[in-house]
């Protein structure tokens, strides 16, 4: 454990005040000395700058949808659009290919889901077994894990798209979810999870009251996996939903295709990009803002989701000092 | 235990750089010989795979209803447009697994010949014996050049974009102007303007087609394919330097813009302010009616500009979409009927969104325009005139002229440099561009 | 398979003396499935390649070589290097910092900010395309006065070649800090409060306790946090590819090393050549992340 450094705080700028006492002291009172207002007012600072550095560029976003593209071209950033102008960039985004859009977030969603299954499924267990249990080749399995990950992902485009190829998968929505479900980064997130919060004693006890491996996964590693199963779905599921490059080597009919390769598609069929386009379709600024806010909404109201099981399982941790 | 891993590495490291029973050189990859042509077993009935761009899919489905018993599956991709190489890489894959390739394809790029239509079993099917002669003989002088390789075209046109002189006639009126006929008289009333009228703008330097635009027109070799894959890039040649020259001198008075068209600050501030501009024939309803807004009866084309030296008049052209046949097809009979049609045909042309490159369906095209009345004088005949001057020594090669001149002249305009004083790195990143995609520079 | 209900004697609760068992086999099973042949199987591939020529005969190192003296190798790495540097320290520094920040107190307001700091996030290289090409252009973007401030006047003028190294970290940052403070974040909720609140009770200031406590404790996932942005820094292509497509190509299209595998896979057809350089990125990847697993001990247990 690391030892405690027990000075008193008048060296550095605290939250709660004790100038000099640290005896006997179980609930500090907050004394608003000039120390801890300048430790507020920079937190405020702080925070407030990256909040406006995060934030500001997709307000300009959300507002964009409200304005013709004259407007954001000529107009003022912040400016606000009319309710007539959404609806108009509504249509013209839905008139796109016959809601070409819907059709591509409904595939992204049977990719996404469908290979955060298979994900869950073996990262899991996976993480849980490299970093609870003992067998020969544990550190060759993480160190391979390790490499892979680090490989470009360029060089393997060819090589998968042999593979899938050779078993006569190709077009398939299985030539995009299998790849897909290899999660390395998830079995590491939860190998470190189980490894840095799960004391072995817990797991040594459970075995020596005659728990067989099966139940001391189930029994006990898998009840406090929630905050690691809700991160690594979280991931695995943005990960799936914004990956382009392997579903757009894999999938050879645009029926198929998922929002991000669909999104390419509207790009460069979009006069803002594209100046042999013409001018029928009407994808433009606003129309391109709103057609990147919708495919980016699931992702927002999972993150939601999981933000929840994240927090109630970490503070209902089981572990022990 | 890491010294054991080190040397490991080192065994292997020197046991590799021993080994070596091939070259490393990439083989170069053989141009298409049209004679050699041997399609695939036929089936007239077959369905076909048509992949177009999205402004294209309209054209297809017009022929699927005009041919119900055809069978087409149309897929939408990027078309390869602005820069993408979506149709390249699938074929490549395609090429590994001896499957895939759609039968049509269109493509925005006019350089994608120079792959499709190389290696040993090419994409690109020779169309001239898929289509009838008297059809390829309808399409505009010259339109059909970067399909050409060797004795056989490997790709149907299918529109033109001719480089003609658009002017906003009101403005030359009201400055009391005459329209110039050769490029001294443009650089003269370039000055001019730059001194009675400063703002005002004769042309922009800053956009990536920039030399399709200016040096093309001027026949400055800066790509021409002898052969196969030949090509001579000679940007110091006299052709070359009195057009950098005239360049250099608008841009320094500011008659001349250092930025693009399309870029945001000059749309907001300065499309109202754009007296002439040599430009493509698509400038007129997307750049200068959707973008800049310029309002009815204002805008016309001129006929291009040339030298007073020169004998003849050439222009240039800014891009310009393909169809491809794949020469591994099933159904070559349907896929060669469908581009046809889709390239020639009035249903499919008159409302194109671009100069149709069939002479026939580019007459229709021009009344539709006249038509639509936007436009302050008739442009068919500046249209009709371009069309047949494209100068045909300046080959769409496999690299992309814009993103060179983008990556390496753009920036030192923007650092206030002259082009002139780039022509040795242009030159340079010319050559290191076609090299590195197997051409021989000379 | 599961190992039978006698195990009473194979467990100990001893540290470090535990005895192999099989289990561990079947619980990894589904997983190393999915890695032979999605990982390994393809890497391998690629190594291959990198090592043969496209008629299939060995080549040895020639591909290395050939790629090597490739008049856009050493502009690419020097690029990526320049990059590399900044975004770490950038990274690191920040993402420690706020994920910190964000855990102190106040848990509503922060998880309200995390969710704004990760919003970003969710939108892929493609979705942001128009907004960067908006973001730069000093004329009418949101951040306009910032740049203007600096004396850039056009979108040419901001995307010089001199200050991309900072606008793609600004991006990457942009784009990918969100995620990693949340790691950061739920990493943080693991460390037991009750160590944080005797420290807080004993008069150490959050800068101490910040130091002393939370970040060793950390220290696993500060080393794991660290290979991976190491390792996708070195192989930087969604911001450049990006600021190319929305500059209408202003950028050479090989400016990272990861760039230039593509072009050599996709544009020259010299599938060989791009796993030579995707081999180069692994090695280098490697390379850090021995060091930090070694350093960090990300590979030992408690």
């Amino acid at each position: 454990m690391v030892a405690l450094n027990t000075r008193p705080s008048d060296t550095f700028p605290s939250d709660t005040s004790q100038s000099g006492s640290h005896l006997g002291r179980r609930t500090p009172r907050r004394r608003w000395s000039t120390g801890a207002i300048a430790g507020r007012v920079t937190w405020f600072v702080v925070t407030g700058v990256f909040l406006l550095f995060f934030a500001l560029p997709v307000v300009w976003m959300l507002l964009a949808v409200t304005k013709t593209d004259s407007q954001i071209i000529r107009g003022h950033p912040f400016a606000i659009g009319t309710w007539h102008d959404f609806t108009q960039a509504w249509g013209n985004l839905l008139n796109f290919q016959d809601g070409a859009i819907l059709l591509w977030m409904k595939n992204s969603a049977v990719y996404a889901f469908g290979s955060l299954a298979i994900t869950l499924a073996t990262a899991i267990p996976a993480g849980y077994g490299l970093a609870l249990t003992e067998f020969v080749g544990r550190k060759l399995l993480l160190t391979t894990t390790l490499v892979v990950m680090i490989m470009p992902a360029a060089a393997l485009v060819l090589p998968l798209y042999l593979e899938v190829n050779a078993v006569h998968l190709t077009g398939t929505i299985w030539s995009v979810i299998l790849p897909l479900s290899f999660y390395p980064f998830g079995v590491y997130l939860t190998y470190i999870y189980y490894s840095s919060t799960i004391p072995p004693d817990l797991l040594a006890a459970a075995r020596l009251d005659g728990c067989s491996e099966w139940q001391v996964f189930t029994k006990i590693a898998l009840p406090l996996a929630r905050p690691i199963i809700a991160l690594v779905s979280f991931f695995s599921f943005v990960g799936n939903w914004n990956n382009f490059f392997l579903p757009f080597v894999m999938l050879p009919d645009s029926q198929q295709y998922p929002a991000q390769v669909g999104l390419s598609n509207l790009l460069a069929a979009s006069a803002v990009f594209n100046t042999s386009a013409g001018t029928e379709n009407q994808i433009l600024r606003p129309e391109l803002a709103l057609a990147a806010l919708l495919t980016i909404l699931p992702v927002l109201v999972v993150f939601l989701f999981s933000q929840r099981a994240l927090l109630s399982g970490m503070l209902a941790g089981g572990t022990k000092g | 235990m890491r010294t054991k891993m080190v040397g490991a590495i080192a065994v292997v490291g020197a046991a590799l750089a021993l080994s070596a029973c091939g070259s490393a050189d990439p083989a170069p990859a053989p141009s298409a010989k049209a004679d050699q042509f041997a399609p695939a077993a036929q089936d007239e009935a077959g369905e076909i795979t048509v992949w177009a761009d999205a402004t294209r899919v309209p054209v297809v489905k017009a022929y699927q209803k005009a041919h119900p018993e055809a069978k087409i599956k149309l897929v939408t991709y990027s078309g390869n447009a602005n820069g993408a190489t979506d149709l390249q890489t699938k074929v490549q894959l395609f090429d590994r697994t001896g499957n895939g390739w759609p039968d049509v394809a269109f493509s925005a790029t006019l350089s994608d010949t120079a792959w499709a239509a190389f290696g040993d079993k090419p994409y690109a099917a020779p169309v001239d014996k898929v289509i009838d002669k008297s059809v390829l003989d309808g399409f505009a002088p010259g339109a059909l050049d970067p399909c050409k390789v060797g004795a056989g075209t490997y790709c149907v046109r299918n529109d033109l974009a001719q480089v003609v002189l658009w002017y906003n006639k009101k403005l030359l009126d009201k400055f009391g102007y005459t329209l110039p006929t050769t490029w001294e008289e443009y650089q003269a009333l370039g000055e001019k303007v730059a001194k009675e009228h400063p703002g005002y703008l004769v042309g922009t330097a800053g956009d990536p087609w920039a030399p399709e635009i200016y040096l093309w027109a001027s026949q400055c070799p800066a790509s021409t394919v002898t052969e196969a894959k030949n090509v001579t890039v000679d940007l110091k040649n006299a052709n070359c330097s009195r057009m950098v020259g005239m360049l250099d001198k608008l841009i320094a008075n500011k008659a001349m813009s250092k930025a693009g068209v399309f870029d945001a600050g000059f749309i907001k501030n300065q499309a109202s302010k754009v007296l002439l501009m040599p430009g493509p024939s698509w400038f007129g309803q997307v750049l200068f009616n959707s973008t800049f807004k310029i309002p009815k009866g204002e805008i016309a084309a001129g006929a291009p500009l040339k030298f007073a030296s020169d004998t003849a008049t050439y222009t240039g052209n800014v891009g310009g979409g393909v169809w491809y046949i794949s020469s591994h097809s099933k159904n070559l009979k349907t896929a060669g009927d469908l581009v046809s049609w889709v390239t020639t045909a009035d249903e499919a042309q008159a409302n194109a969104v671009t100069y149709p490159a069939y002479t026939k369906a580019a007459a229709l095209w021009l009344t539709k325009q006249r038509d639509s009345g936007y436009f302050a004088a008739d442009i068919s005949p500046a249209f009709t005139q371009a069309a047949e001057q494209v100068w045909p020594g300046w080959s769409a090669t496999q690299y992309s002229q814009e993103a060179i001149y983008a990556s390496t002249v753009v920036p030192a305009l923007n650092k206030d440099q002259t082009i002139a004083s780039t022509i040795d790195a242009w030159q340079t990143a010319i050559t290191n561009k076609a090299t590195s995609l197997g051409y021989k520079v000379n | 398979m599961a190992t039978a209900s006698a195990p009473a004697r194979q467990a100990t609760g001893v540290r470090g003396h535990r005895k192999p068992n099989r289990s561990g086999y079947f619980f990894v099973a589904g997983y190393v499935v999915l890695l032979i042949a999605f990982g390994i199987g393809p890497t391998l591939y690629a190594f291959w390649l990198s090592i043969s020529n496209s008629r299939g005969q060995l080549v040895g190192l020639g591909n290395f070589t050939r790629t090597f003296t490739d008049y856009r190798f050493a502009a690419a790495f020097t690029h990526i290097m320049v990059y590399v540097v900044i975004w770490l320290v950038t990274l690191m520094v920040l993402v420690v910092s706020l994920a910190l920040m964000l855990h102190g107190r106040m848990h509503r307001t922060s998880a309200a900010l995390r969710f704004l700091f990760y919003l970003p996030g969710a939108l892929a290289g493609v979705a942001s395309v128009v907004l960067w090409l908006i973001l730069l252009d000093p004329t009418n973007s949101p951040v306009g006065f910032i740049l203007r401030a600096f004396g850039w006047d056009s979108l040419a003028t901001v995307i010089l070649p001199s200050h991309l190294p900072v606008i793609f970290t600004i991006i990457a940052f942009w784009t990918g800090a969100g995620g990693w403070i949340i790691v950061v974040y739920g990493a943080l909720n693991s460390i037991p409060p009750e160590l944080v609140e005797a420290a807080r009770v004993d008069g150490a200031s959050i800068f101490q306790i910040a130091r002393m406590i939370q970040i060793p404790l950390l220290r696993k996932w500060i080393a794991y946090m660290l290979i991976l942005a190491f390792a996708t820094g070195t192989q930087l292509f969604v911001e450049p590819q990006l600021v190319s497509t929305a500059s209408f190509g202003m950028i050479p299209d090989g400016w990272s090393p990861n760039q230039l595998s593509y072009l050599y896979a996709f544009q020259a057809g010299d599938f060989n050549g791009a796993a030579a350089l995707a081999v180069d990125l692994l090695f280098i990847g490697l390379a850090s992340a021995t060091v930090v697993v070694f350093r960090g001990g990300l590979f030992e247990r408690e």
